[in-house]
């Protein structure tokens, strides 16, 4: 951590890319969704959009279709497009950088190109049935043979496997090591015999998750990312990108709610109950406090400091701030609870996520005691 | 400043808390008092705040009271050295003499429109306090008899109500909102550190005492506990210094609004953490010796000083007028 002065600001180039980016705003208007159009398959086009105008995998490098520029200038665009209320980037970024970090050469020039403009939708295959924030539970196993594998097992939590060609699927190919040595990384086609997808409809009556059945399913020893026993390292970058609410885009999604609490507390001024306003101003600090922190870490990276353990902290702000603005919001329209199906109380839903998804809280606890303030272990 | 500059102040602050931080009240006397705020005196910080532009930016002197506040020091560095400074930097006054600190309301508020009784804050080595009128006149007041606090260690006095007052000048509207959004930032961060500094004190315990044949800091619940206090003390950290820099940066509109989410998150979570701190350190922390109690009060007083979170709360909902 830093005890010196930091730039909260944006620097210039950054500035000067979203002027360029809200330029092209206005020449690209955002598409509708149709009527009856699945939300994914709406954001696929949204996705390709964005590609067409070079704004998905700013921090990919240029020979891997991307520009070549930072994780700050991805998370810029995020901003403008929450500041517009249009859909987030597509996300990939996490399963880029996976592959940047693992992948061959070769598996980085055939997948991130395509990946990046949409041609291949991927998902991921980390979590199992018994196998959730412990990620080293796994049984999925892959069977070596003479220059493949046959993978059976089970995965769960596979956002929008149904709409995705490909998956970056985790499983074990040691049954005697640990964890963090017996766990590799595959490149599977979905439409291989033996994958079977099936939906799971969430608390909100999404489908965005589904379970993976994998049985006997032939994988090619080239479709292996990285060497074997590298899974485990894998997912814990993934993962600590798939935690931070700097690289997701989930902070412009909360300043868009924040404002309609405030446009609502005003025109409602005198009628709205001391404690309610006490709530609202609440959801407004959390969220100032999450956006001054996310300043702080760009500055910080910029600083030169790399990313470590302290996404941790950064993933259980992002959830207090997620989870108390929900709630309040509910408060402040009670009218969203008369019904079911509307777009907030799906939200907030989803918003009791947080606490489990890229790990639960109780993980991320563990992770701040152990990792950052040393603290030590049981026995 | 240059970062190194910066630095080589920093840690004059810092070595303040070696030689004259206290570690229980019974430390504190009128003249290891005096000899503290003399070596503050000796590092000659007050110009720091005094020209125009200033030496150093908002954000180095939140540094300089984040530092300040991690251990219990009797010395005026916020009063003396940070805030009334500033005041006469804002006013462009060159000539006064002598060494002022800040008159606020008895509850330790921002003067309202009301004239209500006032105190001298933070009076440790100060020879007046300066007051802000809700109009934005600067008088200078004299400082009374010590004034009973629940902070045992900062020096409080009374302002007696028939005393001579002398207006130094007036404040653009502007600068009043500078003025406050400063205020507000300076104090905060010294919260923030007292809390860190907590925080970090308690972490260090549960490495060393055992129960049940362990570190409880092996516990989880101890953990848990400990890592909640750490994401607190971050979230403040980051905020205080954002709202310091927007004030470096930023228009005086959105500065004031920053620095009152700053002091608003901080009020209950520098207080969190500190309790927090206190569990894991049990029964030693309930203790007239124990230096828990010395950062207790100066939070518990802190999250009513300037500004309370119930006071700030619903003003911070309404929607904002600059965007």
């Amino acid at each position: 951590m830093t005890d010196t002065p930091l730039d909260f600001g944006d620097p210039a180039d950054l500035d000067r890319l979203r002027h360029e980016f809200r330029a092209w705003l206005d020449r690209h208007p955002l598409p509708e969704r149709e009527s009856g159009e699945p939300v994914p398959v709406f954001l696929h086009r949204w996705h390709r959009l964005l590609h067409s105008g070079g704004w998905v995998g700013l921090d990919v490098p240029e020979r891997y279709g991307g520009r070549g520029l930072t994780a700050l200038h991805q998370v810029a665009i995020s901003d403008e497009l929450g500041a517009c209320r249009a859909p987030g980037v597509p996300r990939i970024g996490y399963l880029a950088h996976a592959l940047l970090e693992f992948g061959s050469e070769e598996q980085r020039l055939r997948f991130l190109p395509r990946m990046l403009a949409g041609d291949e939708v991927w998902c991921q295959g980390f979590s199992e049935p018994g196998a959730g924030s412990d990620l080293a539970g796994m049984t999925t196993f892959a069977e070596r043979h003479d220059g493949h594998y046959t993978v059976r097992g089970q995965k769960l939590w596979t956002s929008y496997a149904q709409y995705s060609g490909l998956c970056l699927l985790l499983a074990r190919t040691d049954r005697s090591a640990p964890a963090h040595k017996s766990i590799s990384a595959f490149v599977l086609p979905l439409d291989r015999p033996g994958v079977t997808v099936r939906p799971l409809r969430a608390a909100n009556g999404d489908d965005e998750f589904c379970e993976l059945f994998l049985d006997d399913v032939r994988v090619e020893e080239s479709e292996r990312v990285g060497a074997e026993g590298v899974g485990w390292a894998l997912a814990m970058t993934t993962v600590s990108y798939e935690r931070n609410a700097l690289d997701t885009g989930h902070i412009s999604k909360y300043g868009l709610l924040v404002e309609r609490l405030r446009r609502h507390a005003s025109e409602h001024e005198g009628t709205l109950p001391d404690g309610l306003l006490s709530r609202i101003g609440r959801c407004v600090v959390d969220y100032e406090v999450l956006v001054a922190h996310a300043r702080r870490r760009t500055a910080e990276r910029l600083a030169g400091q790399v990313a470590g353990p302290e996404s941790s902290v950064d993933k259980l702000l992002m959830t207090r701030t997620e989870q108390r603005l929900y709630d309040t919001a509910l408060e402040v329209f009670p009218a969203e609870l008369a019904q079911d199906g509307g777009e907030l109380f799906g939200d907030y839903l989803y918003s009791r996520a947080a606490s489990v998804y890229g790990g639960t809280s109780q993980i991320q606890r563990n992770i701040i005691a152990k990792r950052i303030l040393h603290l030590p272990s049981n026995g | 400043m240059e970062r190194e500059e910066f630095v080589l102040v920093r840690d004059t602050v810092r070595s303040l808390a070696p030689r004259y931080g206290v570690t229980s009240p019974d430390e504190v006397k009128p003249a290891t008092r005096a000899a503290a705020q003399q070596a503050l005196d000796d590092m000659g910080l007050r110009d720091l705040r005094r020209s125009s532009p200033p030496a150093a930016t908002a954000q180095e002197c939140a540094l300089l009271a984040e530092e300040h506040g991690r251990h219990p020091l009797t010395t005026s560095l916020l009063g003396t050295v940070l805030l009334a400074p500033e005041l006469l930097r804002l006013l462009g006054d060159d000539t006064s003499r002598g060494t002022p600190t800040v008159a606020l309301t008895r509850e330790l508020r921002f003067p309202g429109p009301e004239s209500a009784d006032l105190a001298a804050w933070d009076c440790e080595g100060a020879d007046s306090a300066l007051c802000v009128t809700t109009d934005g006149t600067v008088t200078r007041v004299e400082l009374g008899p010590a004034a009973p606090s629940t902070d045992l260690v900062r020096s409080v006095r009374a302002v007696s109500p028939g005393a001579p007052v002398e207006t130094v000048g007036r404040l653009t509207a502007p600068d009043q909102l500078r003025w406050q959004a400063y205020a507000l930032v300076v104090v905060t961060a010294e919260l923030v550190g007292a809390a860190g500094s907590f925080v970090e004190q308690a972490v260090e315990y549960a490495r060393v005492r055992r129960q049940y044949g362990q570190a409880i800091g092996s516990f989880q619940a101890v953990q848990h506990l400990l890592a909640d206090a750490t994401v607190l003390v971050e979230a403040g950290t980051s905020v205080t210094r954002c709202a310091a820099w927007c004030l470096d940066n930023e228009p005086p509109e959105r500065a004031l609004t920053a620095a009152r989410v700053a002091k608003a998150e901080v009020n209950s979570s520098a207080l969190e953490a500190v309790y927090a701190g206190m569990q894991v350190f049990g029964g030693i922390a309930q203790t007239w010796e124990h230096i828990a109690h010395l950062y207790l009060r100066k939070v518990r007083l802190g999250a009513t000083l300037l500004a309370t979170t119930d006071e700030l709360l619903p003003a911070l909902a309404a929607p904002e007028v600059t965007r």
